[in-house]
């Protein structure tokens, strides 16, 4: 066989086809990389061996309905089968580039007119092999704690399983069940629906009222302390800003307990000032248990946004202000004017932003109310008169082991989220300085 | 005459609001305190006024002698240190790979990264859960380590990469010509140049688990294993009434993280300002 290759491109065919045929061989035979060439057979190699284990797994994944005894779980058999087929894609993937590697060698030795020498090309793969050494533990973390759970949400949002070890056993299994958790969520279950409607309703209002109260609360005490000029604005300054700096963790349990009906001391409190005789259901009440929520969530929220407020007011050019004296404008014009316009359009973004951080924002309701009080349908769904989107998903695959119907939720989350996500981040200095 | 007047009311109406305002704030956090420094035994604080049932310490020594406090705080600490350790040398070595070099797939990764970081991660809790116990790390805090590590991995590279690319390539040339390789520019070139990043991320992931709830009470399962959120949160969950003894915890707690946002302040409006919206 003749392994010389022709300089004017056409032996491009035979280049390509050997290296389809087997991962490095036209490094080998006609470009004579032998390291690199044998690195990627090697590949291969392992490959073809470890498929027969690989393509059970997958299969076993399929097949997940069978049973028979000392099979592994179901929810091991999901999880090993998505590893395969993530093995299976960085294979793909590398085969690609082996490909690819091959055609632009073959490229090079076109236009140099022979074949590079083995050192130069080795010193060419210390060089290229950095990166791979670099992104390699990144790599391995994203693929195992990202990616892969990633696709077993999915995954398991088109199974009928909820429960965590029943379907171990031949009575009950773990099935395929295409879109069924979909429909039901959208009119085929009754109780379902509506549970799933008067919760995403909800998240809807809350995120919007957590993000517009803070906004404005923060903006109100920005202005004051900014306009007020008094001699002991630091010292309000250092008050206001002191829930930031306080895990809000803590302060969110704190509120609970004094919020709490029968024994809290806020009912205590004002009952001794008299200003109510009977407790307040803080906690309880469908209806006043929201406004509990979203002014906890003031407490919390209502620093970040007066210190980001404050630092917008002080970053406007002292030039402006001078201007608009000269142009006669008095105080409240000025603000009204400037300083308001100037600091809303610096500031918006974040408003959009802090929504969807709120949309998602897990402890200022769980550890607030978890999720109570109870409607009506909160026995056969689980989901509270406060609970959001994001902390009935946690309650139905920690608490209620419904699999299934948080998974299905979770990616409804996912797909209403990502084009805020995507827009937000694009917006950012980060990555609009840097380049792709 | 009128403008005076005006000026004095808007005074007198800004400071109230700011009164009320500061009142609010300052009232859970001074219930708190008084709570940690209660003497009674654990029970019910049903007084709106702080410090109205006296002063001891009798809570903190309950806190560190009759309870695992000292054991959680071990076991919190060792998940930050190990999550700071491990999220600044892979972020900053995928980072520099980004920055520096080119390669195949860069665009595809970089974009992929983009939009990973965008799920919100515990909505995946059961399957990290099922991935921990397939690699046998359920119960371990290193599983922690990994969990927090891989969810920082993808913005934190996109943060320490813009900034990697304002550093002139020129000096990378410069050391490649004195014959350094690779991981020395890395290490001795861009490290130091990228510190005010570096303090930001190390700050940040050292602080992001010490009040996380979630991970550790799905990963972490015996009684030895405890973090300080698990604990302290245990005190006043369902039956349990300690109210005093958590509010002891969080004081202690509060005042690292309080000290630690007041030192930190300036690096943290390096690392806030790269990551927030352009101006």
């Amino acid at each position: 066989m003749n392994t010389s290759l022709k300089m004017d491109g056409s032996s491009k065919k035979q280049v390509l086809l050997s290296a389809c045929i087997f991962m490095g061989l036209s490094h080998i035979i006609y470009l004579k990389q032998y390291i690199k060439g044998a690195i990627f057979a090697l590949i291969e190699i392992i490959m073809i061996v470890n498929s027969p284990s690989l393509f059970t797994k997958i299969k076993d994944m399929i097949e997940i309905s069978r049973w028979w005894k000392g099979i592994s779980p179901a929810y091991f058999r999901l999880i090993d089968g998505i590893i395969a087929l993530c093995v299976l894609a960085i294979f793909i993937v590398a085969y690609v580039v082996s490909i690819k590697s091959a055609v632009s060698s073959y490229n090079d030795f076109c236009l140099e007119g022979r074949v590079k020498s083995q050192k130069e090309s080795m010193q060419g793969a210390v060089g290229k092999a950095f990166p791979i050494f670099g992104l390699t533990p990144a790599f391995i973390l994203i693929v195992f704690f990202v990616i892969v759970p990633l696709l077993f949400s999915v995954v398991t949002g088109f199974t009928n399983w909820d429960e965590m070890d029943g379907h171990s056993s031949p009575g009950a299994p773990v099935n395929w069940v295409g879109f069924k958790n979909f429909a039901d969520m959208f009119g085929g279950d009754s109780s379902w629906t509506s549970a799933f409607g008067r919760v995403a309703v909800w998240t809807v209002i809350w995120g919007a009222m957590a993000t517009i109260t803070c906004y404005f609360g923060g903006m109100v005490l920005a202005t004051l302390l900014y306009e007020a000029k008094l001699k002991v604005t630091p010292v309000f300054r250092a008050i206001l800003i002191l829930p930031y700096a306080i895990p809000s963790i803590l302060t969110v349990k704190v509120w609970q307990y004094m919020l709490n009906g029968s024994t809290g001391v806020i009912n205590n409190a004002l009952k001794d000032l008299h200003l109510i005789s009977e407790s307040v259901p803080w906690m309880t009440d469908k209806t006043i248990v929201k406004f509990v929520c979203i002014g906890v969530n003031m407490w919390v929220g209502i620093p970040y946004f007066m210190l980001l407020i404050t630092g917008q007011m002080t970053a406007i050019s002292a030039d402006i202000y001078e201007a608009a004296e000269i142009d006669g404008a008095n105080k409240l014009q000025v603000f009204s004017n400037i300083t308001l316009p100037l600091v809303i359009y610096q500031t918006a973004p974040l408003i959009i932003m802090s929504f969807t951080h709120n949309i998602n924002n897990f402890g200022a309701i769980y550890f607030l109310t978890g999720g109570d009080p109870k409607v009506t349908d909160t026995t056969s769904t689980s989901a509270g008169a406060t609970d959001l989107l994001i902390t009935w998903i946690y309650k139905l695959t920690m608490d209620q082991k419904r699999y299934c119907r948080g998974s299905v939720l979770a990616m409804l989350v996912f797909i209403v989220l990502a084009p805020f996500a995507i827009w937000n981040f694009k917006n950012t200095k980060s990555y609009k300085e840097g380049e792709l | 005459m009128g403008t005076k007047n005006s000026r004095l009311i808007i005074k007198i109406v800004s400071i109230v609001i700011l009164t009320i305002a500061s009142f609010l704030t300052l009232y859970p956090v001074l219930f708190v305190i008084s709570a940690a420094f209660s003497p009674l035994p654990t029970s019910v604080i049903s007084s709106p006024i702080p410090f109205s049932d006296g002063f001891s310490t009798r809570q903190f020594n309950d806190l560190f002698f009759d309870s695992n406090f000292t054991n959680w705080f071990r076991n919190t600490f060792i998940i930050a240190c190990g999550s700071c350790v491990s999220t600044v040398a892979i972020c900053t070595l995928t980072a520099y790979v980004f920055s520096r070099f080119k390669f195949m797939f860069k665009k595809g990764m970089m974009m992929a990264m983009l939009i990973l970081q965008i799920f919100p991660s515990f909505v995946g809790m059961f399957a990290i859960y099922v991935v921990i116990l397939r690699i046998d790390a359920y119960d371990q805090l290193w599983g922690l380590v990994l969990i927090y590590t891989a969810g920082n991995v993808p913005y934190n590279t996109w943060l320490i990469k813009s900034y990697l690319d304002t550093i002139p390539k020129s000096l990378d040339e410069a050391a490649r010509i004195d014959g350094a390789n690779h991981l020395k520019i890395f290490l001795r070139v861009i490290m130091p140049m990228a510190k005010p990043m570096v303090v930001f991320l190390g700050i940040t992931s050292f602080t992001g688990p010490w009040m996380d709830y979630i991970y550790p009470k799905v990963i972490l399962g015996s009684d030895e294993k405890q973090t300080l959120a698990l604990g302290l949160i245990k005190f006043i969950d369902g039956t349990a009434n300690k109210f005093t003894l958590f509010a002891a915890g969080a004081v202690l707690v509060s005042v690292p993280f309080i000290i630690l946002f007041v030192l930190g302040q300036s690096s943290m409006v390096t690392g806030l300002g790269a990551g927030a919206v352009k101006e």
